[in-house]
This record gives structure tokens, C-alpha cells and sequence, in this order.
């Protein structure tokens, strides 16, 4: 099957520091995989090649097969990919209410109204937040906010989420809740997922697969006992070593 | 694809027409007018290449260029501290003062050195032979122009002083005094504003016309006017005169691309997170009692205006005053919404980086830091054709005019607006399938709207405020309100043209009022 997402040979340098090196990773369809790092491993830049925001130097970014940047030029605009994100950041519209916010991507695809309608009820209704479809961002608590980040990407039924440590910088009840909120969205949905993380046990909880990322290239792809029965480097042991106090890894939907 | 060219080319559309506008009204007309030379003919280059030999004409212009050294030097002896004093400490009444201080910066110069005459001259308030003496002088237009454009100084460095990290004045502030904090630290981190104003007061004081002319004191830019519509008419001298004006205004775009490199938008915009004052102690009466007199000084010759048109004036202002109140507003209004247009998306453009954007930025700095004469002659060159006739004898000129000199404001305010938001929000409406134009209307927009009425007033007021753009080329008839008093100021009752001059300033503190109140509300919703 043709991956949704493939990285294939990516280098990439900023300034004269390599950021990428070499850097291969697919994305399967209905999978879910967790790209886990340290800080400073690449892993934005990573989500930032697969939007397009930036263009690798050498190599390529396929979606669905076709070649979307390659050697140093973006082919496929970011609003062209048909993919969407949550960010650290959240970057919710400030000006938009919970439910602008989710109507504007629909509205930019040209979803009819009474679909675009029907899809941000149900998908406020399934986040949590029905009745607060007219609140701005900065009405809301930080949970909620959250959730309509979440809920902004997937109301869009794109091929793609990327998730760039979206769970950062959260207490911990906060988090379980969340994870468990975003694993079920994902599942229900069966959409292809990569979520960035710098946490084994996110990563664990969450990934089919989990892609070690270290100094800008992959040097471990595999399922938790796959990592387990033969840790590629340190870091990865240490990461298996953390994971044994025995998170489940999640079954694989369809 | 499809979609792919629909996003580019809205882009590009946009960018482009944009482009056309900036160029098309400030960058063309100063080609030409480099051109006028090599066309004028073999009996308009004679002239040209007599004026240019004139020893005269190089006295004149290193006495302009002094003119304006002096100026600068002043501004920032006093500007500076004044800053420094004013964001930084716990100087008593410090926003009010400021505002006293900032408000002829609003104001043609031209009205204040009027105002100084009506206090200074020989029959001022407060005039004697020697006061006179001063103010008709070399010197007396330096304190005239230093003490109009301090605030330019002001302004830039107390908003760069706001703007550092407060991190980094605190971390000062655990191991050293104020003084040491704010000399230390605070100005040598806040050294670019301070540069940036001192290139934009240079340039706004060697393009001065009204001042020198008023004050009888011969300046380059005004012996070029003199030879565009003067009596002194000989248009040939005129193409050759630019040249050097041209050179120094490369020079001032030279310095100010150096500058740019080396300064970070967001410095230019105030932050979220104040710091506690740096306490003054026992020097706090005295700081004060400096910053109220300075600023007390600044809005002294308003007074003097008010003074001399409180004799009988304002019964004569509905006779004497036309169309000119209209004029103004209607070109003030119309520039300002052009280059608040442009502002969006040259500044939009040049906040991401966008390539050519830095060009079409140095072009719009080009047509500000060249004298108003170089400008005016390579709009009438280009304008002053039977075929735009229309265009030529109607306001329209003083809106291109307007546009041209001012484009600029529109460009940077945005660019400092748009380079301080993340750019998160727009990059996810890109993810999320919105292309160039819908980002720009539906979130760039609404997210700037601060930024982008910022932009618009202060093209409004800088528009309202233009005498040496307009003088050149005004259609009979149509002259705004500044060149209506200029004009009158030769052979008008002196009451009448001071009470103009008080409208003038009436209009201003309104807009500006109005304008500063809408913001904040805005700013708290």
C-alpha cells in the first residue's frame, strides 16, 4: 500500500548546522506513528517538511505517492495537502469563536453550509464543548482550548494529522484525559496520524509504531517489543528502560 | 495544480498591483526626474551644467547639509535623555508630558516656526531686536527644526526602550544602579531606534522647505523650488540641482538598509510585560521639573499662534479659508486608505520575508528620504501631460503625492504589526486549505486590525501635515490647508493666517485624540 506520508533520503541544513540528515520515515495508511526525540532531534522540522513550509535541500516529501517537495522546492502549497495539524502552540484565531475556528478550514474547502454545519456540532458534541460553539479562545480554560485544537484538525477528515507536542507543558490528569481523547478521535475516524512527542509513554500510548529520531535521522522504527528485543542506541534503551513500567501498546484499528 | 496557481496567483496578483502603486507613484517619478538631466536638451543641460559649476550651488548645499547635522545633533542631545526619562523612571506625570512633548511632531514645522515669530519676532509677546535676530537665523532655525523633530527621537527611542526584553533590564537592575541600568543596558540595546531617528530627523530637516524659506534663510531644497515655480523660474537649473539631492537621498537609503540589517521589527512595538520604574530618588524634582519644561517649550509657539489669532483673527478664517479645510481631509483621507492598502500587503509581505519585498521597502524609504523637491519634479514630469491633464489639475496629484512619500509609514507600521504576531495562525489556515487572499482577509486582517489603523492614522496624519510635497504642484484652487497658510503667510492679515494655523492645529489634536481613544478601546476589547 502507498504510504500517506513518505520522507525519502531528507537533508536538510540551517546555516551551517545539519538538521536532517539522511532522514527516511512512512506513514502507513490508518496507522499511527509516534516520532520521539529529544529536544533539538528535528522533529518540528520534520512536521514543518510535511506541511511544506519549508523544502528539503535533498530528497523528498511524497502524499499518497506524489512527490509534494523535493531537492530545495515545495510543489504542493501547505493549503494544497489536504493534511492538518495541532501545534504546541495551539495558534487558535484569536478573533474566531470555537466554532469559526472550525468552520474556517471547511469553509476554505468548500464545504456546503448545512454539511459544515452538521460536522463542527457533531464534532463539538464529541469534544466536549457543544454550548460553547460562540465562545473566543480566550473564554475558554486551557483544557478547552485544547480540545478545540484538536477538534480544528480533525473536523477537516484530512489524510493526515500531524500532532507537534500538542500535550507539552499540560498537568498530568489533563494529559491522560486528552490522550485519551485524541486516541479515540483518531481511531474513530481511522485517520493516518504521526504525533511528535518528546515522551516515551505519550509516544507509547499512543503510536502503532514508534520512529526514534536522533541528530536529525531515524535510527529505530518498530513496534514497542520490536525497540525492546533490540534497542538501536542509548537513547533508545533508556527510552525501553522508562516503558517498562508497562504501558499497553495500543491495538491497531481497521 | 489548479488550486496550486489559484493560491500563488492570488498572491501574486495582490503583491503585484501593490507593487505598481508603490512604484508607479513614488520610484518612477524619481527616475525621471534623474532623467530630466540627459533630456533636457542642449540648452537645458548649458543651464543645468551653470548651475552645477556654481560655486554657490555647492556652499549651499553643505550649508543645508550642516542645516540638518545640527538639527539631528540637537535632536538627539535632547531627545535621548528625554526618552530614557519618560519610559524608563518614575518621573512624575510622565505619560502626560509625553503627549504634550509628541504633539508638534504632528504639526507642519512651518506652523511652529510661524508660532515663534508671533512670540519671538519683533513685535512677539515676548520679541526684542536680538530675539528677532536669533530667530531669522541659521541658528534660529535649527532650534525651530530641533525643537520640531525631538520628539521624532523621543517617540522611536522611549518605543525601543519599552520594547527590550525586561528580563534583561532586571537582571541588570539586581547588580546595578538606574543610571548605570539605563546607560549600561537600556541605550546601548535601544542604539538602532535612536539611529533610525536620527536618519529620519535628518531627512525630514534637509527637506524642509517651509522653515528656511520663512525664516529667510537660503536652503538647497528651497533654491530648487525657487527654479521649479519661484521667482528664480528656470526649470533646466532645477533638473540640475536634483542631481545632488538625488545622491544624498542614495546615501540616507545606504545608511538606512545598513541600519535595517542590523534591527529586528519587533523592537520597534510596545510589549505586554512592563518593568517597575527605575526610582530617581532625590533627582526625581529636578528630572521633572526638565521633562515639563522641555515639554512646555515644545507646544510654546501653538500658543503664540492662539496668542496672535485671538486679535480679531477667527472672524476672518470662513472668508480666507476656501476649500482648503476639505482639501485636506479628502487627501489625508483617500492617500491614507491607499497606503494603509499597501501597508497590508507590502508589510505583510516584508514581515514573512517575501522575495522582493525588501526592494519594493527600499523604494518606498527612497521616495521618503529624497528631498520633497526631487519628488516633485519627477511628478510633474510625469503627470503634467495634456493626456493626464485630469489627473494634474485635480487632487488626485496630491493624493499620488501623498502616496508616494508617504507609502512608506503604511509599509513599515504593518511590517512591525504583522513580524510581532506568531505566524502559527496563518500557517495553519494555509494546512487547513485557505489560499493567499483568504488568509490575508480572514486572518491576517482581523488580527491586525490594531496594526492596520494605526497604519491609516498615521498616514492620515502625515498626509494632513505635508507642505513641501503639495507647494510643488497644487492645482490652483485645490491647495490644502498648510499651503493655504504658507501661501498667505507673504501678503494675508497676520491674525487671519494665525487663526488658520490654529485650525490647522485644532484639526490635528482632534484626529490624533480620536484616533489614540478609538485604539485603546480597541486595544482593551
Amino acid at each position: 500500500m502507498t504510504p500517506v506520508v513518505c520522507l525519502e533520503d531528507v537533508w536538510l541544513e540551517l546555516g551551517a548546522t545539519p538538521v536532517l540528515s539522511g532522514l527516511s520515515l512512512a506513514l502507513e495508511p490508518g496507522e499511527v506513528l509516534a516520532l520521539l526525540g529529544p529536544s533539538g532531534a528535528g522533529k518540528t522540522t520534520v512536521v514543518r517538511l510535511i506541511l511544506g513550509f519549508i523544502a528539503p535541500e535533498r530528497g523528498s516529501v511524497r502524499l499518497n505517492g506524489a512527490v509534494a517537495s523535493a531537492d530545495g522546492r515545495v510543489l504542493r502549497l501547505p493549503e494544497e495537502r489536504n493534511l492538518a495539524v495541532v501545534l504546541q502552540e495551539l495558534a487558535l484565531w484569536p478573533h474566531l469563536t470555537v466554532a469559526g475556528n472550525l468552520a474556517f478550514g471547511l469553509e476554505a474547502r468548500g464545504v456546503p453550509r448545512a454539511v459544515r454545519e452538521a460536522r463542527i456540532a457533531d464534532m463539538t458534541r464529541r469534544v466536549g464543548l457543544a454550548g460553547k460553539e460562540s465562545r473566543r479562545p480566550a473564554q475558554l480554560s486551557g483544557g478547552e482550548r485544547q480540545r478545540v485544537a484538536i477538534a480544528r484538525a480533525l473536523v477537516l477528515d484530512p489524510q493526515a494529522v500531524l500532532f507537534d507536542e500538542p500535550l507539552t507543558n499540560l498537568d498530568v490528569s489533563l494529559r491522560g484525559e486528552l490522550l485519551v481523547l485524541v486516541r479515540g478521535l483518531i481511531k474513530e475516524r481511522g485517520v493516518s496520524a504521526l504525533y511528535v512527542t518528546h515522551e516515551p509513554r505519550e509516544a507509547a500510548a499512543l503510536g502503532h509504531r514508534i520512529a526514534v529520531l536522533e541528530q536529525g535521522r531515524i535510527v529505530q522504527v518498530g513496534t514497542i517489543d520490536e525497540l525492546s528485543a533490540r534497542p538501536a542506541t542509548s537513547f533508545v534503551r533508556v527510552v525501553v528502560d522508562e516503558l517498562a513500567t508497562g504501558v499497553p501498546p495500543p491495538r491497531r484499528s481497521g | 495544480m489548479g488550486r496550486a496557481l489559484t493560491s500563488r496567483t492570488q498572491q501574486q496578483l495582490l503583491v503585484g498591483i501593490a507593487a505598481l502603486v508603490l512604484l508607479g507613484a513614488g520610484f518612477l517619478p524619481l527616475v525621471l526626474a534623474a532623467l530630466e538631466l540627459p533630456l533636457a536638451g542642449v540648452q537645458g543641460l548649458a543651464h543645468a551644467r551653470a548651475a552645477l559649476a556654481a560655486p554657490a550651488t555647492w556652499t549651499l548645499l553643505v550649508r543645508s547639509l550642516a542645516l540638518a547635522a545640527s538639527v539631528t545633533g540637537l535632536a538627539l542631545a535632547l531627545g535621548v535623555p528625554l526618552a530614557a526619562l519618560l519610559a524608563k523612571t518614575d518621573v512624575g506625570g510622565r505619560q502626560a508630558a509625553f503627549l504634550v512633548h509628541a504633539f508638534p511632531m504632528f504639526l507642519p514645522p512651518f506652523l511652529l516656526a510661524l508660532g515663534w515669530f508671533h512670540l519671538l519676532g519683533r513685535r512677539g509677546l515676548l520679541g526684542t531686536e536680538a530675539t528677532s535676530r536669533l530667530l531669522f537665523s541659521f541658528a534660529g532655525v535649527v532650534l525651530v527644526l530641533a525643537l520640531a523633530f525631538t520628539p521624532v527621537v523621543t517617540s522611536l527611542v522611549a518605543l525601543a526602550l519599552r520594547g527590550i526584553d525586561p528580563s534583561l533590564e532586571e537582571a541588570a537592575r539586581i547588580v546595578a544602579g538606574p543610571r548605570r541600568v539605563v546607560t549600561r543596558i537600556l541605550l546601548p540595546l535601544a542604539w538602532p531606534a535612536a539611529a533610525l531617528s536620527a536618519l529620519v530627523v535628518f531627512a525630514l530637516a534637509f527637506s524642509e522647505l517651509g522653515v528656511p524659506m520663512f525664516l529667510r534663510v537660503r536652503s538647497y531644497p528651497a533654491a530648487v523650488f525657487a527654479r521649479l515655480g519661484g521667482v528664480e523660474y528656470a526649470p533646466g537649473e532645477a533638473f540640475g540641482l536634483v542631481v545632488p539631492l538625488l545622491a544624498v537621498a542614495l546615501g540616507l537609503l545606504g545608511c538606512e538598509r545598513w541600519l535595517a540589517a542590523r534591527r529586528s521589527f519587533p523592537v520597534l512595538g510596545p510589549r505586554q510585560r512592563g518593568t517597575v520604574p527605575l526610582p530617581l530618588g532625590a533627582w526625581k524634582g529636578p528630572a521633572g521639573a526638565i521633562v515639563w519644561a522641555l515639554a512646555a517649550v515644545s507646544v510654546l509657539p501653538i500658543a503664540g499662534l492662539a496668542l496672535r489669532a485671538s486679535a480679531g483673527g477667527f472672524a476672518g478664517v470662513p472668508a480666507w479659508i476656501g476649500a482648503s479645510l476639505t482639501n485636506s481631509i479628502v487627501c489625508a483621507g483617500v492617500a491614507a486608505t491607499i497606503i494603509a492598502a499597501l501597508g497590508l500587503i507590502v508589510g505583510h509581505a516584508l514581515a514573512r520575508g517575501r522575495r522582493g519585498a525588501h526592494l519594493l521597502d527600499a523604494a518606498g524609504v527612497l521616495a521618503f528620504v529624497t528631498p520633497a523637491a526631487v519628488l516633485g519634479v519627477g511628478l510633474i514630469s510625469l503627470w503634467n501631460r495634456p493626456a493626464t491633464r485630469v489627473v494634474y489639475g485635480s487632487l488626485a496629484i496630491i493624493i499620488i503625492g501623498d502616496v508616494a512619500r508617504y507609502g512608506v509609514v503604511g509599509v513599515r507600521t504593518m511590517a512591525g504589526a504583522v513580524a510581532q504576531g506568531p505566524v502559527e495562525h496563518e500557517q495553519l489556515a494555509a494546512v487547513v486549505g485557505a489560499g493567499f487572499a483568504r488568509r490575508l482577509f480572514r486572518i491576517v486582517v482581523p488580527l491586525h486590525r490594531l496594526g492596520l489603523a494605526s497604519a491609516w492614522l498615521l498616514a492620515f496624519i502625515f498626509c494632513l501635515r505635508d507642505l513641501e510635497t503639495a507647494v510643488l504642484f497644487y492645482p490652483p484652487g485645490r491647495e490644502p490647508l498648510p499651503v493655504r497658510i504658507f501661501t498667505l503667510e507673504a501678503n494675508g492679515p497676520e491674525s487671519v493666517v494665525a487663526a488658520l494655523a490654529v485650525v490647522q492645529v485644532a484639526l490635528t489634536a482632534i484626529i490624533v485624540a480620536a484616533g489614540a481613544t478609538l485604539l485603546r478601546r480597541a486595544q482593551r476589547a
